[in-house]
């Protein structure tokens, strides 16, 4: 528990009053590269947006921006996290939001890409994963919106 | 002519007041707000991105901007929509704020952005597909976008962390 209330990290964020914006510009940015990217898959198993091209054609070709976008979030984010650490996990958002955001990476990684692999975007299964995956990652950010007002 | 007044009178209206008075109200419209950018934000990215030869190569610029057109306009007027209702809810407190002031001039700018490049790139995509290779104008317009969105993102953030002139403040709660 040492660590949480002191950590060269969370001390280096706190000595400077520009570290904490920048960081959570970084995240912002991270997290709208990633979710942006996934919800143009998402439109696509609903049967919206770019549907010149197949959902596995998608899902392929917006994956390495997918996970750069995730990279950025999950870099800056649990620096942001360690600046407070004890705060964050008193909070009932920031544990709604993990807990979300946990869930969402397995989906993105397991159903959700095995039913964007496999075309079926007409039927209801694509629909389900599609609106499933959208709630999913809308919940992480309401989840992170949140702590601030908790 | 100060802009005050108006920013007040924003402020004081029943429906702003409500807002800013409700717990769970003025967090949910700052929730959507900044939902709306996670969601198409990011398609404005890729369309950028695509522009610039980086992203989703095989596929054709009609497509990856023209389809996703529609929904980036529904989020932009989502986003744009509860960012109106949380500066009412607050407008005094926005007023005195440099980074409120850039953020607004960013989000002309990409206004200005849209009519410059509207007939050489984003009104002219299927020219753009044809063309051997992909034009300059559409990667100098691709170019800015990216810099006008990111710091539209980062302007927008930084609202939070300006602390004003004691000064700046009595004047606000006048």
């Amino acid at each position: 528990m040492l660590l949480l209330a002191s950590n060269p990290i969370g001390d280096a964020l706190n000595s400077s009053e520009y570290i904490f914006p920048i960081l959570e510009c970084f995240h912002i940015t991270g997290f709208a590269l990633s979710i942006g990217t996934i919800a143009i898959v998402d439109l696509r198993l609903l049967g919206l947006g770019m549907r010149n091209q197949t959902p596995a054609q998608l899902a392929t070709d917006v994956a390495p921006w997918t996970l750069a976008g995730l990279g950025v979030m999950l870099i800056s984010g649990p620096m942001i996290f360690l600046s407070d650490a004890a705060m964050y996990l008193r909070n009932p958002s920031f544990r709604f939001k993990i807990g979300c955001l946990l869930v969402a990476i397995i989906f993105n990684y397991t159903i959700h890409r095995k039913v964007a692999m496999s075309n079926g975007s007409s039927s209801g299964l694509s629909k389900l994963v599609g609106a499933l995956s959208l709630l999913l990652w809308v919940g992480v950010v309401a989840g992170g919106l949140f702590i601030a007002f908790y | 002519m100060s802009l005050f007044p108006f920013f007040h009178f924003l402020q004081s209206t029943e429906f702003a007041t409500s807002i800013r008075e409700s717990a769970l109200v003025y967090p949910v419209i700052m929730m959507t707000h900044l939902a709306s950018i996670a969601l198409f934000g990011g398609m404005i990215l890729m369309g950028d991105l695509r522009l610039l030869g980086l992203a989703m190569k095989d596929h054709p610029v009609v497509d990856v901007i023209g389809r996703l057109r529609i929904w980036k306009r529904i989020g932009f007027v989502i986003m744009v929509t509860c960012g109106f209702l949380l500066l009412a809810a607050k407008a005094e407190l926005y007023y005195p704020n440099p980074f409120y002031w850039l953020k607004m001039t960013l989000l002309a700018l990409v206004g200005v952005h849209a009519l410059v490049f509207h007939r050489s790139v984003y009104g002219n995509l299927p020219a753009i597909d044809r063309a051997p290779q992909m034009p300059g104008t559409a990667k100098v317009a691709a170019a800015l976008s990216l810099v006008l969105w990111i710091g539209l993102v980062c302007a927008g953030r930084w609202i939070a962390y300006y602390e004003p002139a004691k000064t700046a403040v009595q004047a606000a709660h006048r």
